[in-house]
């Protein structure tokens, strides 16, 4: 699956809605699909906040490859791109009041592989679903 | 996403119903500011009925935390479900908040 979706937070839960309901049809344990969902989510919502500043005229660019045995996930957005290594740690004591910055730490711990692409813009994640994390 | 608030003893529980996520975080922001003062600084939040909360809605949790700290007060969460749990110890907010398992220990604990 591959679509351009319009810089909007409720398109945002209705894409992640379709993910979730073929997650399940595909039989993928509910603890699994937790994880899932949280990455997908932090990754659209920070395409959007972060990456395409809330400008309704950009879009962001989902998709996801979905098997027996894993899911792919990219989202691409329209912004200046971005370091994740740059960002600061959301879990240090100094940060723990801070109230952004743990999307991106997130979707590192609930998915088992992160990738950043084009300058940051685009995120590739991939989930197994014989693996549990916790 | 729906809100109750119940008075106990100069306690204010609220137990929230549905996700704390990107769109219903400035909600569940307004029917805690709406609720809480210098004098009822005291609070219980009950997510038993909260299954998904995404980054969005951990710094809504956050700003409350913050605002009852600085109004002398203090807040106490109960009833995660293990997912959610998960979430705060991702984060390490499990160090940050007063996580207790049931609502009772919460209200006894103040």
């Amino acid at each position: 699956m591959r679509t351009k979706i319009d810089n909007d937070s409720h398109l945002l839960k209705e894409i992640s809605k379709q993910l979730i309901a073929r997650l399940k049809e595909t039989g993928v344990e509910e603890d699994i699909i937790f994880d899932i969902h949280v990455g997908f989510e932090e990754a659209l919502r920070n395409a959007m906040i972060h990456g395409n500043q809330n400008d309704p005229s950009k879009k962001v660019t989902v998709g996801y490859d979905l098997t027996d045995k894993s899911v792919t996930i990219s989202v691409e957005d329209e912004g200046k791109g971005f370091d994740p290594e740059m960002l600061p740690d959301p879990t240090r004591q100094e940060n723990l009041l801070k109230e952004s910055g743990r999307g991106v730490y997130m979707m590192k711990h609930l998915m088992d592989d992160v990738t950043y692409e084009n300058g940051g813009r685009k995120v590739v994640m991939v989930k197994h679903f014989d693996r549990k994390h916790r | 996403m729906q809100i109750n608030l119940e008075e106990m003893g100069g306690i204010s529980v609220f137990r929230v119903s549905g996700d704390i996520d990107i769109n219903s975080s400035p909600d569940v922001k307004k029917s805690f500011d709406k609720a809480i003062n210098a004098k009822k600084n005291k609070v219980v939040i009950n997510l038993k009925d909260v299954g998904y909360v995404d980054s969005s809605g951990l710094a809504t949790l956050v700003e409350i935390f913050k605002n009852l700290r600085s109004l002398g007060g203090k807040l106490k969460l109960t009833n995660l479900s293990g997912k959610v749990k998960g979430l705060f110890e991702i984060t390490k907010l499990d160090k940050l908040f007063d996580i207790l398992p049931e609502e009772k220990d919460a209200i006894a604990s103040f």
